[in-house]
């Protein structure tokens, strides 16, 4: 597998270039996952939600089927689509604020429900959107504009381990993995793999990428590399976590 | 005296609780000790919570919360009263309104002894004018769910729209359930408004006509 | 599989929950999204006892505010997709229901008025009709039913649908707890059996074919940028709303010509207003009677002639002026005095309006 430079087929053409900032992680996920969606042959058949913050600038991205909700709302739309329909493949895109703050009881229910869906959660370490608050994700000691003297553990408790959260509750058939853009293969193959469970009907498909924030961290191209390979990776480990088949981890 | 211990189960808005208070009333007119006993446990609405007090005054024990002790009704859910649980102890006939719900006379496992209970008869109350129950397909996998029945009892009726020959008309049906299930008809229930209609006490197939007087109207909350 | 749940029409003696439910079933609903309360649960009893006979699905999500989303993804997949909620829950779904209206989906929500504020009880009331009706950070384009009784529970449930989809606006059912536990005898009936044409939902997303050959790919959104924008966005689907509320709006005006009083409720509580002015025109008084059946869009020019007419109002509910507000917005400019009975989170007896009408006569 590769990722080949060129837009993926299912892009639409007419919203690009794309309206995130420069360096953001948001075009390499999505580009991860318009590759996917190519090589399944399945963009007639995507339904794609698009959450509210950074994630809402996808909503016109693709040339597949698209509903923009509201935050933190976009698993119950989703998964309302694919209950009514479930010839549908159906993508809930959202950030690490509408995944695991605000639509946290969604997507924890829809995990443990087992619902047919995938979840893409980008997380950045903080609401992009709003100006850089802080976010379940922001790393101990980080800066954001509600935490200025960094997040206190003590006040804030520690990241929210997102797909060790969902991994744990769900069953036999779901997919779970935390993929990065620092390497978009991984990412990718992480996508397919959630995207074919989804369509085997096996389970719940959840995958965090481990985005950039360049405009709000306030960082260079060197520096915000650096932050997603050594910093984020202390508190988020990049991997599969679970896959049908597998035997649950002692 | 033999001791009459019975249960009035069914379909939601079937006419349980209509029925069981007649037959206590009924019972303790004939002089015999009655405790009716409210295991409503899935609708806080029409139980015998509002008109227990009413029911004493005639001549009934009555078991059953009262409004006063209860707290977030339908909210924090219904609650077994503790009495409930050992009602069996008791002296006397002993008449118990089982709510619905899908557990049927699972109910019963609640009411220490009484799936023991040599005394104990449960009676399902049919009403065909419900469509869960509108024909004896229906009637016969709804009595086959709840588990114990001993006897069937037709309601039929349709509220203040009810006449005579809606009555008979669900006799028949309910008739034909229960020769399908080999279970007896106990009896034929009728608002004492229609009560001229049946002089006989017997509706046209037969079955004993009891006469209920409405208090299930006034029990709304 | 049985086809349909009725056939025909039949007298049956029902709860307005199963009313609702059989209504649902009967008018073509695919599939229930819904969340537990009070009073509302025996509609999930009864629609998920019969899903399996005819085809149906339902979904008991995490909460309301998901019932409400899943709801609006089911619409989008070109289901007919309907909840139900109560109270708090009604509070916590006028999220998704704010989402429908900016995006003309055409959910079903029933709604079965407890009281309030905050968790109060779970008996009855009438104090959701501000919320139903302008609830969200919206402009109130909805199309509100105010039942009365279980005949126009089945009715309006099942019309709830056509209207639905046939404006694309959110509609409502708005019953109450005294309705959604209430027995009493209605007709169910199969609605094409009597002529009633049930349209056809179509899919918003996911519809087949390929894109760019077959179909244009679809995006939907309700967010915009500029206030420009918006403005336009929101003044043409005003202009849209009040172009097709001549055709939603419902009302039922009786014995209004000469009275000198007329009775303005809505709902159950138009039935105890209804025996009041029959009671009272027995006894000689000239007494009306007015009930709005849709309170969104509001019968409002209908309701200033009457009371024109009349000059003199009594405004009875089960709320504190909730109804009233609709009423005085309505009919701004008449110069007809207003009494009221407001009573709420608790019943009105028809002796209560008596007893009033007497009084100030």
């Amino acid at each position: 597998m590769s990722v080949a430079p060129r837009m993926p087929k299912c892009w639409r053409e007419e919203s690009k270039p794309h309206k995130f900032c420069p360096g953001c992680g948001h075009g390499l996920v999505l580009k991860a996952l318009g590759e996917a969606i190519d090589e399944l042959g399945i963009q007639d058949k995507v339904v794609f939600g698009a959450d509210i913050g950074c994630s809402l600038l996808a909503w016109d991205f693709f040339n597949c089927d698209t509903v923009q909700t509201h935050h933190g709302r976009t698993t119950p739309v989703v998964t309302g689509v694919k209950r009514a329909n479930p010839d549908l493949v159906c993508i809930a895109y959202m950030g690490d604020g509408g995944g695991y703050a605000i639509g946290s009881q969604h997507l924890f229910n829809a995990a443990a429900r087992n619902e047919r869906i995938l979840a893409v959660l980008v997380n950045n370490t903080q609401y992009g959107m709003t100006g850089g608050q802080m976010a379940p994700t922001t790393l101990p000691g980080q800066k954001t504009e509600t935490s200025p003297y960094g997040r206190d553990i003590e006040q804030a408790g520690y990241p929210t381990q997102g797909p060790e959260a969902v991994a744990a509750i769900t069953q036999d058939g779901a997919y779970v993995a935390r993929g990065t853009v620092a390497n978009l293969r991984q990412l990718k193959g992480f996508l397919k793999k959630a995207l074919e469970n989804q369509m085997a009907g096996n389970g719940f498909s959840f995958v965090e990428a481990l985005s950039t924030c360049p405009t709000n961290w306030r960082t260079n191209a060197a520096k915000t590399w650096e932050f997603v390979e050594k910093e984020m990776t202390k508190y988020f480990k990049v991997g599969e976590i679970k896959a049908p088949g597998q035997k649950k981890e002692a | 005296m033999q001791r009459l211990v019975e249960a009035y189960i069914g379909e939601y808005a079937s006419g349980k609780s209509e029925n069981a208070i007649n037959r206590a009333i009924e019972l303790a007119r004939q002089g015999r000790k009655v405790t009716l006993v409210d295991l409503d446990l899935v609708e806080p609405f029409y139980t015998l919570r509002p008109i227990q007090d009413e029911l004493r005054q005639l001549g009934i024990d009555v078991v059953a919360w009262e409004t006063r002790n209860t707290m977030g009704l339908g909210e924090a859910g219904n609650i077994l009263k503790p009495e409930m649980k050992w009602v069996l102890r008791r002296e006397g006939d002993i008449i118990m309104d089982i709510g619905y719900g899908v557990e049927g006379a699972k109910t019963l496992n609640l009411v220490e002894g009484a799936l023991t209970d040599p005394d104990l008869k449960v009676f399902a109350v049919i009403n065909v004018s419900r469509p869960m129950t509108f024909s004896i397909p229906d009637i016969i996998e709804h009595v086959q769910g709840m588990g114990l029945v001993q006897g069937l009892l037709n309601n039929t009726h349709l509220g203040d729209d009810t006449t005579a020959d809606v009555i008979e008309a669900g006799a028949e049906v309910v008739a034909e359930a229960a020769r399908l299930l080999n279970l007896p008809v106990v009896a034929t229930s009728v608002d004492e408004r229609l009560a001229a209609h049946f002089p006989g006490g017997v509706d046209r197939l037969g079955h004993p006509v009891r006469i209920l007087r409405r208090f299930m109207p006034k029990a709304f909350w | 599989m049985a086809e349909k749940p009725i056939q025909g029409e039949r007298k049956a003696f029902l709860t307005g929950n199963e009313v609702v439910a059989y209504a649902a079933v009967a008018g073509e609903a695919d599939i229930m999204y819904g969340y537990p309360i009070t009073p509302q649960n025996e509609i999930m009893h009864y629609w998920t006892r019969m899903a399996p006979k005819y085809g149906k699905r339902f979904l008991q999500t995490e909460d309301e505010l998901s019932a409400g989303f899943t709801t609006l993804g089911g619409v989008l997949s070109g289901a007919k997709a309907f909840t139900a909620t109560a109270g708090p829950g009604n509070t916590l779904m006028q999220e998704p229901m704010s989402m429908a209206e900016m995006m003309r989906i055409p959910a079903v929500f029933v709604i079965q008025q407890r009281g309030g504020p905050s968790t109060a009880t779970v008996i009855y009331s009438q104090q959701e009709v501000t919320m139903t009706t302008y609830g969200g950070n919206g402009e109130g384009f909805r199309v509100v039913y105010s039942t009365a009784t279980h005949q126009d529970l089945f009715d309006y449930t099942i019309k709830a649908f056509n209207t639905a989809w046939k404006y694309r606006f959110p509609t409502f059912v708005l019953g109450d707890g005294y309705q959604a536990k209430m027995r009493e005898s209605v007709t169910i009936y199969d609605p094409q059996a009597r002529g009633i044409e049930l349209i056809k939902p179509t899919p918003y997303l996911g519809k087949p074919g390929s894109i760019g050959k077959d179909r244009e790919v679809t995006h939907m959104r309700n967010t915009y940028n500029t206030e420009e924008e918006l403005y336009e966005v929101v003044m043409s689907m005003a202009k849209e709303y009040d172009s097709v509320a001549p055709e939603i709006v419902e009302f039922d005006a009786r014995e209004v010509d000469d009275a000198e009083i007329v009775i303005v409720s809505h709902g159950v509580v138009s039935r105890a207003a209804l025996s009041a002015m029959l009671e009272l025109r027995g006894a000689g008084y000239k007494v009306g009677y007015f009930r709005p059946v849709t309170l969104r869009p509001f019968p409002g020019d209908q309701l200033r002639k009457v009371a024109d007419n009349a000059k003199r109002l009594l405004v009875v509910e089960s709320a504190l002026g909730q109804f009233n507000k609709l009423v005085q917005t309505n009919i701004y400019g008449s110069a007809a005095t207003i009494d009221t009975i407001f009573k709420p989170g608790v019943g009105v007896t028809s002796e209560e309006i008596v007893a009033k009408i007497k009084a100030t006569l």
